[in-house]
């Protein structure tokens, strides 16, 4: 059986509404992200952050550890659980945090954008309503404790789900492209999601293996069925995607679907 | 329990938010909290770069294991009892004298959690994310690693749902050294590809 953790998709997408106001007006409306962002498409965004300039150093005070604080983590397993139950639809959990305006996804946490597509993906299953979240969040506030319920079963189920392996098909005997070809990314400038970095747009580079067969990204998120194609292992000079540097180039490797590409 | 037990710092409208959501699909009877709890505990304890250094060493010690791991990836890590979710479809990449390897996902967070467990903060960063594509050797001087002109950085953007894991090499003055030896000295960095392994004198003996 196929794993659901990551896809859950190729379900109706509910739209999304809100229904801001009304009782929960006051701190819970500044977080208001369930009603931002209409479109499922919208997400050749900021992401997609190859070559950007200005965010700083890598190193930092905190950065060696994974999270912080203890409700991150269990965002993280609430994240899997609406995968591997069937409690979520339309695109998964990262396509959806693409789906963040811009800024907002800039100033969000990592396991805060997880929050902001576990959510996502319960409403548009219908698994939770608009404004449920906030309702308990005001519970929550004045003082009641937290909800509990076991099921040992469904914590097997998940510890199974997530130390199985589901590798990709292997590559077509007749590939495309074959190792030492010259290949340039395609110009393409699309809506949804992609797995073409927009850094490598245009560049020309070098076939260094077939990975695999998989299903392209851009159309089986949206829960479109794709047959599955040749992914590529492609190499790129540094010259060729950021220009002259100083010191020795060096080479960028990206994995490449087939529909990416065409002849260099 | 009252709240201040769970909370002895002001919680924050991003951790209320979390706790409500849990909360609202315990209630329901959607999600179990020992599910949650398992997961967490997973990639705590169980799953981690600890299991990636296993690999390492044994690569390091066993050269027909090195081969197979090079090989087939995903095969030689089975082998040591290691698998799973953004394991299913691992490339090791190794480490020589003229090339260093070091792995980013610019679009997201992509990381061999078999391996490697769950990435730290600075990996799934917008500057890690930007910079280790465009000036790999700035961010490596950040890790305090060095690398002479005569080597070849190869920077594998985990675009596809390939994941990769870097084989560092064995640094001289480990001869002779037991594979949990030399696990020790092979740090979750190093098989991102932004750390070298090290002989500290202590190690040494």
């Amino acid at each position: 059986m196929p794993s659901k953790r990551a896809s859950g998709y190729a379900t109706t997408i509910a739209p999304i509404a809100c229904g801001r106001g009304g009782p929960h007006a006051s701190r819970t409306a500044r977080r208001h992200r369930c009603c931002r962002t209409p479109s499922t498409r919208d997400v050749d965004g900021v992401h997609d952050m190859g070559g950007m300039h200005g965010f700083g150093p890598v190193v930092e005070a905190g950065g060696d550890l994974p999270y912080h604080e203890r409700w991150e983590p269990r965002v993280f397993a609430i994240q899997m659980l609406v995968g591997i139950e069937g409690l979520g639809a339309g695109p998964g959990g990262r396509a959806v945090r693409e789906e963040m305006e811009p800024a907002e996804y800039l100033a969000a946490s990592y396991y805060e954008r997880w929050l902001f597509s576990a959510e996502r993906r319960l409403q548009r299953k219908g698994t939770i309503a608009p404004g449920e979240v906030e309702s308990m969040m005001e519970r929550l506030e004045a003082g009641e404790s937290m909800p509990t319920h076991r099921d040992p079963a469904m914590a097997e189920r998940i510890l199974a789900d997530l130390q199985a392996t589901y590798p990709m098909e292997p590559p077509p005997e007749e590939a495309r492209f074959g190792s030492g070809q010259r290949v340039r990314v395609k110009r393409i400038h699309p809506a949804g999601h992609t797995r073409s970095p927009r850094y490598a747009r245009g560049a020309v580079g070098v076939i260094e293996d077939v990975r695999g067969a998989d299903r392209l990204p851009d159309r089986a998120v949206y829960g479109e069925d794709v047959a599955p194609e040749p992914v590529y292992s492609v190499g790129f000079s540094s010259s060729d995607l950021w220009g002259p540097s100083q010191g020795s180039p060096w080479t960028v490797l990206l994995d490449l679907w087939e529909s990416y590409l065409e002849p260099g | 329990m009252t709240k201040d037990h769970h909370h002895p710092h002001p919680e924050s409208a991003v951790e209320l938010r979390a706790r409500a959501l849990e909360a609202l699909l315990a209630e329901r009877g959607l999600v179990s909290t020992d599910a949650i709890d398992a997961v967490v505990e997973l990639y705590e304890h169980d799953v981690g770069p600890q299991n990636g250094a296993k690999v390492v060493a044994r690569a390091w010690v066993d050269e027909e294991y090195r081969a197979r791991l090079l090989g087939d990836a995903n095969g030689a890590i089975a082998e040591l009892g290691f698998g799973g979710a953004e394991g299913d479809n691992m490339v090791v990449v190794a480490n020589t004298p003229t090339i260093h390897n070091m792995v980013v996902c610019t679009l997201c967070s992509c990381y061999p959690w078999p391996v490697l467990g769950l990435p730290p903060s600075w990996y799934k960063s917008p500057p890690y994310r930007a910079r280790a594509v465009s000036e790999p050797r700035a961010v490596l001087g950040e890790f305090g690693v060095e690398l002479g002109d005569d080597v070849e950085i190869r920077v594998w953007d985990s675009s596809a749902e390939v994941r990769y894991l870097v084989l560092p090499l064995r640094p001289s003055g480990t001869e002779g050294w037991s594979e949990a030896e030399l696990a020790a000295i092979v740090s979750r960095d190093c098989m991102i590809g932004t750390a070298v392994p090290r002989v500290l004198d202590s190690a040494a003996g």
